[in-house]
């Protein structure tokens, strides 16, 4: 569920360009107000849930190697960190495709299964 | 009674539509006169419904709803999501579908779907996975049948699903009882890897020995290698989104596992790009 919830996140957010905004203007603020509307009762709710004190520590850093290594989905993820710090960031992209494979490298490759 | 008229595997890189354009690229020029030689083919073979087998990347099915396998049967279709806009600039494109023949390949032919249960879906919008071969070999104006495979999120079927999923195809078009020429446009990578430790190594291949072990299993028509070779372990191995190269299984079943009359990784500073064409009887 760790894994789940974060590519819930992840996906929720690169969705838009809307939600990719207004997460990169604030991303603890945003992560905070996820998980406030993930504690309802009834699920599912689209744009919030639960995150462990982990993934909602990485989510509010935008630390994708951390997320890479706790099994986020690869491909959401690396799409994730483009939007939020490329198209809504002042990183150039070649800058981070370089940045993102040194990060993960060590990691090898996670489980992904949600 | 429908006809198979036309079988072809290609990439979908979305890549391409940045920069394949004039002045071609020299790097990309190979791989644009392959997607022109496969659209001349493909217009030759004057299909009116194409069955495009592919796989939504994490869109419109997503972790809270993964079918293994679904059809399409929706009038009209359009490509594609506003973060494939934003990503990849893709323009937003409409194709017609063709419900009947999606109803049949759902289920019209009972005895055939004995072992072979799909999810449907009246409402698609599609991504890259159709919209990429679409728009470099069609005008846009062929009623499509859409097929979702999952190939992203695991469970992920394993390679003898996606063998008898082509083999159903094949079976499922010659046998309708409704008059229509149908072509199977498979859409799929070789070794492939985004968000990983070998992503986007210009040309280079995250894995050379499958992309050459990928090709041959199309060119000599060996559809019980490819099953065997593509353990979930190994297509992993080859990049992190490497399994949709399964959907190329899927046409290979499609064509009686006869050699493909062109195989070919082609190159250009991108991953290998897949063309694979087969002859119909």
């Amino acid at each position: 569920m760790i894994r789940f919830q974060i590519d819930k996140f992840i996906t929720y957010v690169e969705g838009t360009d809307e939600q990719v905004r207004r997460y990169a203007i604030d991303p603890a603020g945003y992560v905070a107000e996820w998980v406030q509307r993930g504690a309802a009762a009834r699920t599912p709710i689209p744009d919030g849930g639960p995150l462990s004190p982990a993934a909602r520590d990485a989510l509010s850093k935008v630390d994708y190697a951390a997320l890479y290594r706790m099994g986020a989905h690869p491909y959401v993820l690396w799409h994730f960190t483009e939007a939020v710090l490329v198209w809504a960031g002042d990183l150039a992209w070649a800058e981070l495709k370089e940045q993102f494979r040194a990060a993960v490298a060590g990691a090898g490759y996670p489980d992904f299964a949600t | 009674m429908a006809e198979l008229v036309a079988v072809v595997g290609v990439q979908h890189n979305p890549l391409l539509w940045r920069t394949m354009r004039d002045p071609m690229p020299a790097d990309l020029a190979a791989t644009h006169n392959n997607f022109t030689r496969f659209r001349n083919a493909l217009a030759a073979a004057d299909p009116e419904a194409l069955v495009v087998v592919g796989s939504d990347h994490l869109r419109k099915f997503t972790f809270g709803n993964s079918p293994a396998f679904c059809i399409g049967k929706a009038e009209r279709f359009a490509c594609t999501y506003e973060n494939e806009i934003r990503t990849f600039g893709l323009d937003v494109w409409e194709v017609p579908g063709d419900p009947e023949l999606a109803a049949w390949l759902l289920g019209g032919s009972k005895d055939l779907t004995d072992g072979f249960d799909f999810a449907m879906s009246n409402e698609w919008l599609l991504d890259h996975s159709y919209a990429i071969p679409l728009v470099y070999l069609t005008d846009l104006d062929i009623p499509v049948v859409p097929v979702h495979t999952n190939t992203g999120i695991p469970p992920i079927p394993a390679a003898s699903r996606f063998a008898a999923l082509g083999a159903y195809l094949a079976a499922a078009i010659t046998t309708a009882p409704f008059s229509r020429r149908v072509a199977i446009i498979a859409s799929g990578h070789l070794a492939t890897e985004v968000g990983g430790p070998r992503h986007f190594l210009g040309g280079d291949s995250p894995d050379a020995e499958f992309d050459e072990l990928a090709i041959n299993w199309m060119r000599t028509g060996d559809l019980t290698g490819a099953v065997a070779g593509c353990t979930l372990d190994r297509l992993l191995a080859a990049g992190n989104v490497t399994a949709q190269y399964l959907n190329f299984l899927t046409a290979l079943a499609a064509a009686g596992s006869r050699p493909a009359a062109f195989a070919e990784g082609t190159a250009s500073r991108f991953a290998a790009g897949p063309f694979f064409r087969w002859d119909t009887a």
